[in-house]
């Protein structure tokens, strides 16, 4: 701790002399009286989360006959649950009834948010997948690989990425959305979660700050992991260990303010782990956030654009996206705050006009569509940020901040905002 | 002979040159001929280039030519032939000596010592190349032909000979139809293709400001028994005829029609498809017309013929002459018509200048035009305010529309026998609107929409005609490129915008077609009434076709449903066979997981008594057994339906051609010996 405090004096030095024309920055406290605000809401977030440590299910809602949620499920019942069903179309093709699947919806039509869950769950609607119609032959065939393949790997016990998956058969799934999309189905299926098929996704989040952890036996220390950050591991189920004096995560949508943020070692100026999934969130990066959330008992703010894209993708974090709502139990983080950058920032904080954007018909409709989803409606700030946005027909990106200096996110704008509390 | 513009023009830019120097020209009050203003903005009827001026050519004496057949109710047959000539050839024509370079620095085209060195060693180079690649066996790229070496001072001339069997002009008219820009027999309210009486005429200006040679005309009309003869040009500045010759000569074959000879600089080569494509498209449009269209030039491997064979007797009626509707006309057109017009009260007046105003309504009207007007006032004393008064009425007053009675729209028929003929697309759906009204100016859109087809390209392929003439040029800003582009949701219709062959043929008629921009090339995408038009009757056609697709989509189904089924029965069947071949293993190693029924399964499949293609076999015998259940529903379901019936159009008998006859279809001649 000794040495990370030296560090933070220097920096805070540094920024003292150089930068002293920065717009607002007059108004910035020292950092001991935003780590201290900081601190409190840490405290906070920790005792709230334990006092309702038991999360709610489906079944406390009596929503489980209605509505369709996987769990993890050990390999060994996997392999028994696609042998089973491989004996039963066998019986069925030798009765000469050919075969078929019974595949859970996955359409727009069969997804429920629940606003008790805060999240997005599958209805239990199913749709028949026989081999004997010229419409589903190829699904039906595709469904039938991809069981055999994910059999191959439970008795192998190993893990393969779907691209693995895809290249094992080109012939047969042409492209790999639909290896991909079959493969979700299997999900569904089984009644198992994806990453218990033992196929993962190709690595794409990263994290960087005051967190350690192990990834299959080894303890790595996210503040010596240079500016890149570790890439988070896609086996969740070889993640452990975690510990961190972090007070709060952040959650970046982009790279570019990430590596921003790592550079200038924002986590050692305020205690903090900064996580990103370079756009839109995979699996891996939701679940190991989740993890994170859950284990550590931090609160997560988030960075993004302010655009409907951004507040999209913290939706995806926050109550899941409608391909995976089968499985929105284990990779939803709840109590996301938006830090920013919001539509009111805009003028706030002075941002120039040539930095913000007009918004396109079809931002200006996702918007609006936004303001229809329940889970925006559930909080009266992100309506009323989003309502402006939508009014104003502007849009900005992080980056727009750099028109004060490359710097300025990391030395005002986000200090000014952990001063304020100025989070929803 | 060639007296007109060439003596004259030198001695005035003498004079300018002298003078201009000296002494800032004081600004004088000129008078400008129409025929100079057109000479010097020619772009605006179309003659930007030399190419372009070629087409134009063309295209005007088509359209006048197929205007005169059908104002008397002839089946067109029309004769185009460029003949190209050499400037040797010119030059004797006019009588000018050919001559030697001299000094070969002089010329444009001249090859300085340094480009010809740049030349061979790029010729050098290319060749190495070309011959390493030949001995790697790679497949040699054709070398690029050596770009032509042709100067700006060697163009090419061209003679455009036009031949119809219209109606002819009367002998005493002929100098004043060509050599008088702005002069001509299609002003009235009217559709007709050409409309400002410029086409030809700037064919003659063009031919006088490249070449300097006269047009010439021969003529005959219905049942005179001579021919006029014409030679003339145009005094540009007094924008009156220059007659070289006008005389009669003997009629021998009773023919009736006109020639048009001019000769003009153009450009055959930058320009040959658009004119091709001009006379493919006037093909489809005017399918009861006979085209010969014949390309000549001393370099027998680059002449062109093409006929164009009529395929229907049946002509849209002629369009009849019509009277303004009241909301269409300005103070300069009332003041105008009442200048022309022989009736003598304001109650007459408006009863019979206007379409729509019936006499009860006309007395309606000057009741509300004021206490000084009277139905039975002179209309010749109207004073100029009076007659503001009865514009204002006009624009504020509520009038029937007018009908689209004197239009003549191609027709479904013809439309369709022409997209047949020159397309013979798969499938062709046909539309035709009713009319509507645009400005107080009926107009009427009709629209095909055509799928496959040789020689048409992948994706959307349009055809804009409006009054029955084809639209080449700016495409993309065509109300008719648009609304197919952007507001069809092609896909509802089962039509792939990017994989078929679709063909989208629209026509416009109207009295008055809202042209954009300066020649006659496309209507804006501004005109609600013609966008709303034009996409309702595409949106029509597509559903006539959506439902012949879903029949084909599904009779294809039919065919391909089991080869599409039996297609997966090895992936399926393998995939499942692999997972019990496994679990076969694990059972035979003693790990007893199974029931009785799955036990003895997977006895079977360790013996070999089940194997994939036990499986393969059952599902087979499945798929054949759903097949024909399907197949079966489907004969149930839909019946026996015949395609509907195409008409075979047999070409009429030509009395002079007794060989043999030809009866065509798309699928097969049949050759009828005598």
């Amino acid at each position: 701790m000794a040495s990370d405090k030296k560090k933070r004096r220097r920096t805070d030095s540094d920024h003292d002399g150089a930068a002293t024309s920065l717009p607002h920055q007059k108004l910035l406290k020292p950092d001991s009286a935003i780590l201290s605000s900081l601190k409190s809401l840490s405290a906070a977030t920790s005792s709230s989360t334990s006092s309702t440590s038991k999360a709610l299910t489906l079944a406390d809602l009596s929503l489980s006959s209605t509505c369709r949620e996987v769990i993890d499920l050990s390999l060994s019942s996997v392999q028994s649950s696609i042998e089973s069903l491989a004996l039963s179309i066998t019986h069925s093709i030798l009765s000469g009834r050919g075969f078929s699947f019974s595949v859970p919806s996955r359409s727009a039509a069969n997804h429920l948010y629940v606003p008790e869950l805060d999240r997005i769950v599958l209805k239990d609607k199913s749709s028949l997948r026989p081999y004997s119609s010229v419409a589903t032959v190829r699904k039906a065939t595709v469904t039938a690989r991809i069981l055999q393949l994910i059999h191959q790997l439970c008795l192998k016990n190993i893990h393969v990425t779907k691209r693995d998956l895809f290249y094992t058969d080109v012939k047969l799934f042409q492209d790999q959305t639909q290896s991909d999309s079959v493969l979700d189905d299997v999900s569904c299926i089984l009644g198992c979660t994806r990453s218990s098929l033992n196929v993962v996704a190709a690595e794409k989040g990263v994290v960087v700050g005051r967190l350690i952890f192990s990834d299959n036996g080894d303890l790595i220390d996210c503040t010596k992991m240079g500016m890149g950050g570790k890439a988070i591991p896609p086996n969740i189920d070889r993640v452990g260990d975690m510990s961190s004096d972090a007070l709060f995560i952040l959650l970046v949508e982009k790279d570019a303010a990430y590596m921003r943020l790592a550079e200038d070692r924002f986590y050692n100026r305020f205690p903090c782990i900064i996580v990103t999934a370079k756009g839109q969130p995979d699996v891996a990066t939701r679940l190991f956030l989740r993890k994170m959330k859950m284990e550590l008992k931090l609160p997560v703010l988030a960075l993004v654009d302010s655009d409907p894209y951004g507040l999209k993708i913290l939706s995806v974090y926050g109550c899941g996206s409608k391909n995976m709502s089968y499985d929105s139990a284990n990779l939803t983080t709840p109590d996301i705050k938006w830090l920013g950058i919001r539509p009111s920032d805009l003028d706030k904080y002075k941002i120039p006009e040539q930095c913000r954007l007009p918004m396109t018909e079809q931002d200006i409709k996702t918007g609006k569509d936004m303001l229809e989803e329940d889970f925006v409606k559930k909080n009266p700030g992100w309506v009323e940020e989003l309502s402006l946005m939508v009014k104003t027909k502007q849009k900005a990106e992080i980056q727009a901040l750099s028109s004060f200096g490359f710097q300025y996110l990391s030395e005002v704008y986000l200090p000014l905002k952990l001063q304020q509390q100025d989070w929803l | 002979m060639d007296t007109g513009g060439s003596s004259e023009s030198p001695i005035e830019t003498k004079k300018s040159k002298s003078k201009t120097p000296r002494k800032p020209k004081d600004s004088l009050l000129k008078q400008k001929s129409p025929a100079e203003f057109f000479a010097e903005n020619k772009n605006i009827a179309g003659f930007d280039n030399p190419g372009k001026s070629l087409y134009t050519t063309v295209r005007e004496l088509v359209e006048n030519a197929l205007d005169s057949t059908e104002s008397i109710s002839e089946l067109p047959v029309l004769e185009i032939t460029i003949e190209e000539i050499g400037k040797s050839k010119f030059n004797s024509m006019i009588g000018l000596i050919d001559r030697e370079r001299v000094d070969e620095a002089l010329y444009d085209d001249f090859e300085t010592a340094k480009a010809r060195e740049k030349r061979l060693a790029k010729e050098a180079r290319n060749q190495e190349i070309q011959a390493k690649n030949a001995a790697l066996g790679k497949k040699a790229k054709e070398p690029a032909a050596p770009k032509a070496m042709r100067g700006r001072g060697e163009t090419s001339f061209y003679r455009v000979t036009c031949k119809d069997n219209g109606r002819g002009m009367p002998h005493d008219d002929i100098p004043n139809m060509f050599g008088r820009v702005l002069s001509g027999t299609k002003y009235g309210l009217k559709q007709t293709r050409g409309k400002f009486g410029l086409g030809a005429k700037m064919a003659l200006i063009w031919s006088k400001m490249s070449t300097g040679l006269p047009i010439e005309i021969s003529s005959s009309m219905k049942g005179q028994n001579y021919i006029s003869l014409c030679r003339l040009d145009i005094d540009i500045h007094r924008n009156i005829p220059h007659i070289h010759i006008h005389e009669k000569r003997d009629n021998k074959e009773r023919w009736h029609g006109a020639e048009i000879h001019v000769v003009i600089e153009g450009n055959w080569t930058t320009y040959r498809s658009k004119i091709l494509h001009y006379m493919r498209q006037m093909a489809v449009i005017t399918p009861y017309a006979q085209f010969l269209f014949k390309f000549v030039s001393d370099a027998s491997d680059k002449n062109v013929t093409i006929r164009f064979a009529r395929r229907t007797d049946i002509m849209p009626p002629v369009p009849p002459e019509t009277k303004y509707h009241p909301s269409a006309v300005d103070l300069l057109l009332i003041k105008r018509l009442i200048a022309e017009t022989s009736k003598q009260n304001l109650l007459q007046f408006l009863q019979h200048e206007f379409v729509n105003i019936g006499k009860s309504y006309a007395e309606r009207l000057i009741g509300e035009m004021g206490p000084e007007f009277g139905p039975k006032m002179p209309v010749k004393s109207l004073t100029s305010q009076q007659i503001v008064r009865i514009h204002q009425l006009f624009r504020q007053a509520k009038f029937d529309d007018p009908s689209g009675n004197c239009l003549s729209p191609a027709g479904e028929y013809n439309l369709r026998l022409g997209i047949i003929k020159e397309l013979h697309p798969d499938m062709v759906a046909t539309y035709s609107g009713s009319a509507q009204v645009f400005e107080g100016h009926p107009f009427i859109v009709e629209a095909g929409v055509s799928v496959g087809g040789k020689d048409v390209k992948q994706g959307l392929n349009i055809f804009r005609f409006a009054n029955r003439i084809p639209l080449l040029f700016e495409q993309g800003a065509d109300v008719v490129t648009r609304t197919a582009l952007k507001r069809i949701s092609w896909n509802n219709y089962k039509i792939n915008q990017t994989q078929d062959k679709i063909g989208v043929f629209v026509s416009i008629v109207s009295t008055k077609i809202p042209f954009k921009g300066t020649g006659k090339e496309y209507i804006g995408d501004d005109i609600s009434e013609i966008a709303s038009a034009v996409k309702t009757s595409i949106q029509q056609c597509c559903v006539q076709l959506k439902s012949k697709i879903m029949r084909k989509i599904q009779a294809r189904e039919q065919q391909e449903r089991k080869r599409n089924l039996n297609k997966y029965i090895p992936d399926a069947t393998g995939a499942i066979y692999n997972v019990l071949k496994e679990m076969a293993l694990t059972h035979a190693s003693k790990r007893k997981r199974y029931k009785d029924e799955d036990a003895e399964l997977l006895k079977k499949v360790s013996a070999r008594l089940i194997t994939k293609d036990t499986l393969a076999e059952k599902l087979a015998q499945h798929v054949e057994q759903v097949d024909y259940e399907m197949a079966l529903e489907y004969a149930t379901q839909s019946g026996v339906k015949e395609e509907p019936k195409e008409a075979i159009y047999i070409q009429s008998l030509e009395a002079d051609k007794n060989q043999f006859i030809d009866f065509r279809s798309p699928i097969f001649v049949f050759r009828l010996f005598q």
